[in-house]
């Protein structure tokens, strides 16, 4: 058994694989199924300051090794979720990460101060999602706005500050500076890369939304780009993601610089994925005679 | 409760025209199936990142079998209906609410197409001597779930091939005047169920639809899967096909948007 735990930001998880926020509700269902405090933390599904109704369907489409979502943040808001999910969540012996979104700066600052006394552990900013057309992402595109959000939100947060990166940009390294700058405690990455799907029969989209997110396996190569080349420019801990199925999938996200990874599609695919996943990594451990994963962290042999 | 297992295929053969049937042995999900429910498949390609959700035809507790009818539409199903006998299949199940007949006495079921395997499901449960079922195919090369029906089946088809040409509705409707039911049961393409459901509302008979939706997850936690829920005060809300359904009350749903 390989030690798999870490400290993320002052906060201790026992192993470094986390549920991707708006894969994983806020547990309950997959609760159903296992011990959740089996993983390392949850990132709850994307909250906002009042509750929202999200996208008219169709919202899912499946594509090569992947899928589309235009979800668009449905959710209860965030005192609901505070008075009736967090209680529960709280019982279950894993880092509960909020994940907030907004359509100002000041929704996101009320965001932070309606969190702060609360027993979550991080929180995760969201200026990335690409399914609301007033929704975070108008912050997450420019450095200067990336900046700008995460420092007046680091200003109201009583918990760690995880920025969550759109790899819908020209350069997400300079994003990961910009937040790095702004005083985030971590930065998480990536969110779904923006696609559509044609149905061919019928010549219309699949989404209602027309557009969505493109998350799985296929966006796995994208996603290890732009963790390798962020842990190149900022010391903030990374947090990796993307189509991340197997522990040899988290341990190649280790290897180029993340800290921790997120698992979101895969519970999907294998409902099962994260506790898999955890075991995967320890026996990928096992094999390469690491004794603590944080060991692989950054130390991918490069041409 | 709900398992997630590797199923073995007992058997894997033509139903009717387009339309495969999959007897699995899964014991645990057998044990504590309803009707109405359905299971979430994985592609046995480890290729395609979502399951396929495909509805109970019959189960067996006591044999600790299910039996699936799957019409092979995409890649998806065309490799989850080429499976062979011996083969196993991930399958997680059973999900959603069923159908339920509570205090009704006379229940008739309407199905289309492939939407007759859940009705089939409902009738071994419900079915009385009142019962009634009006099922609709493309023609009767696709007909199937009629020869060991537990009440009396009114088939219709598009082409007159088999009983009336007509939709499953005429059938159904002109029964509703002759005896009005309890209750109505219906699984079907969405303008199918949108027709069963005008008819319900006008007619005032409580009436329970089975409805499709693209899934991720399957067990309510991605919030892929919406309906629109209309309240009576006109408010409404998404709800989830795979947790809060795939059965709802024809009264809340709105089958159009
Ligand atoms: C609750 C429920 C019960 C069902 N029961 C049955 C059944 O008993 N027998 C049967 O043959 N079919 C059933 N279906 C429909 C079946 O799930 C789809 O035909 C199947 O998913 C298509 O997959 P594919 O790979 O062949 O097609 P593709 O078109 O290649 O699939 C692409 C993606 O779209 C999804 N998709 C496409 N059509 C549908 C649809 N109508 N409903 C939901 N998702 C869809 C697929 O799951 C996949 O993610 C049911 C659907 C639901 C929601
Ligand atoms: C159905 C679905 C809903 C999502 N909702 C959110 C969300 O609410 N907030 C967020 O920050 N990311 C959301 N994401 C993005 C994931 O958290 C993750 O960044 C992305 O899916 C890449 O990881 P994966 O390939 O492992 O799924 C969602 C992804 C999916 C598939
Ligand atoms: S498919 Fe995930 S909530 Fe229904």
């Amino acid at each position: 058994m390989a030690d798999l735990s870490l400290e993320l930001c002052g906060v201790k998880l026992k192993n470094p694989i986390i549920a991707a926020s708006g894969t994983f509700g806020f547990g309950r269902e997959f609760d159903e199924l296992y011990d959740i405090g089996q993983i390392g933390g949850i990132s709850v599904k994307g909250l906002s300051l009042k509750p929202r109704t999200g996208n008219p369907p169709s919202r899912i489409a499946e594509t090569p090794s992947g899928m589309l979502n235009s979800v668009g943040l449905q959710n209860p808001g965030v005192r609901s979720f505070i008075d009736n999910d967090l209680p529960w969540l709280l019982t279950k012996d894993v880092a509960v990460i909020a994940n907030i979104t907004g359509t100002t700066m000041d929704e996101y600052c009320q965001m932070a101060q309606v969190l702060a006394p609360t027993g979550v552990h991080m929180l995760e900013m969201n200026i990335s999602c690409p399914n609301v057309h007033e929704g975070g992402v108008a912050f997450g595109v420019k450095p200067e706005s990336v900046y700008a959000i995460t420092k007046a939100v680091k200003a109201e947060s009583r918990q760690p500050l995880i920025v969550k990166l759109t790899p819908n940009v020209a350069d997400i390294t300079e994003n990961a500076l910009a937040a790095q700058e702004a005083g985030a405690d971590a930065i998480s990455m990536i969110n779904t890369l923006t696609g559509i799907a044609v149905d061919v029969n019928k010549r219309r989209m699949i989404l209602h939304n027309n557009t969505g997110g493109l998350s799985g396996p296929a966006v796995r190569p994208v996603a290890l780009h732009m963790v390798w080349q962020s842990a190149k420019k900022v010391s903030i801990p990374i947090i990796g993601m993307g189509g991340i199925e197997t522990g040899e999938d988290a341990a190649a996200f280790m290897l180029c610089g993340a800290q921790a990874v997120m698992v979101g599609t895969a519970n999907f695919t294998d409902p099962f994925a994260c506790p898999r996943i955890v075991k995967e990594l320890d026996a990928y451990c096992e094999k390469q005679g690491v004794k603590n994963a944080q060991e692989l962290v950054g130390t991918l042999q490069e041409y | 409760m709900m398992r997630d297992m590797d199923a073995r295929v007992l058997a894997c053969e033509p139903l009717a025209e387009g339309l495969t049937r999959l007897i699995l042995y899964a014991p645990e999900i057998a044990s504590s199936a309803k009707p109405g429910q359905f299971v979430q498949m994985l592609v046995p390609d480890n290729a395609h990142v979502l399951r396929r959700p495909i509805s109970l035809m019959a189960y067996d507790p006591q044999a600790g079998t299910m039996t699936l009818a799957i019409q092979p539409k995409g890649r998806g199903t065309e490799l989850i209906c080429s499976l062979k006998a011996g083969q196993t299949v991930r399958v997680l199940g059973p999900l959603g609410t069923g159908f339920d007949a509570g205090e009704a006495k006379k229940v008739y079921f309407a199905g289309g197409g492939v939407g007759v395997a859940p009705i089939c499901c409902a009738m071994d449960a419900f079915a009385n001597e009142h019962a009634r079922a009006f099922f609709g195919f493309r023609s009767a090369a696709y007909a199937y779930g009629m020869t060991q029906a537990p009440c009396a089946v009114t088939a219709v088809s598009d082409d007159g091939t088999l009983g009336e040409k007509a939709l499953v509705t005429k059938p159904l409707l002109a029964a509703i005047h002759a005896k009005k039911p309890d209750l109505i049961m219906a699984c079907g393409p969405a303008p199918m169920l949108a027709a069963v459901q005008k008819i319900a509302l006008e007619l005032d008979i409580p009436c329970q639809l089975s409805l499709e939706e693209r899934m991720g997850c399957g067990i309510g936690a991605c919030l892929g899967c919406n309906v629109k829920i209309v309240a009576p005060d006109g408010s409404w809300c998404y709800k989830r096909v795979c947790k809060d359904g795939p059965v709802f009350d024809a009264k809340e749903v709105a089958m159009h948007g």
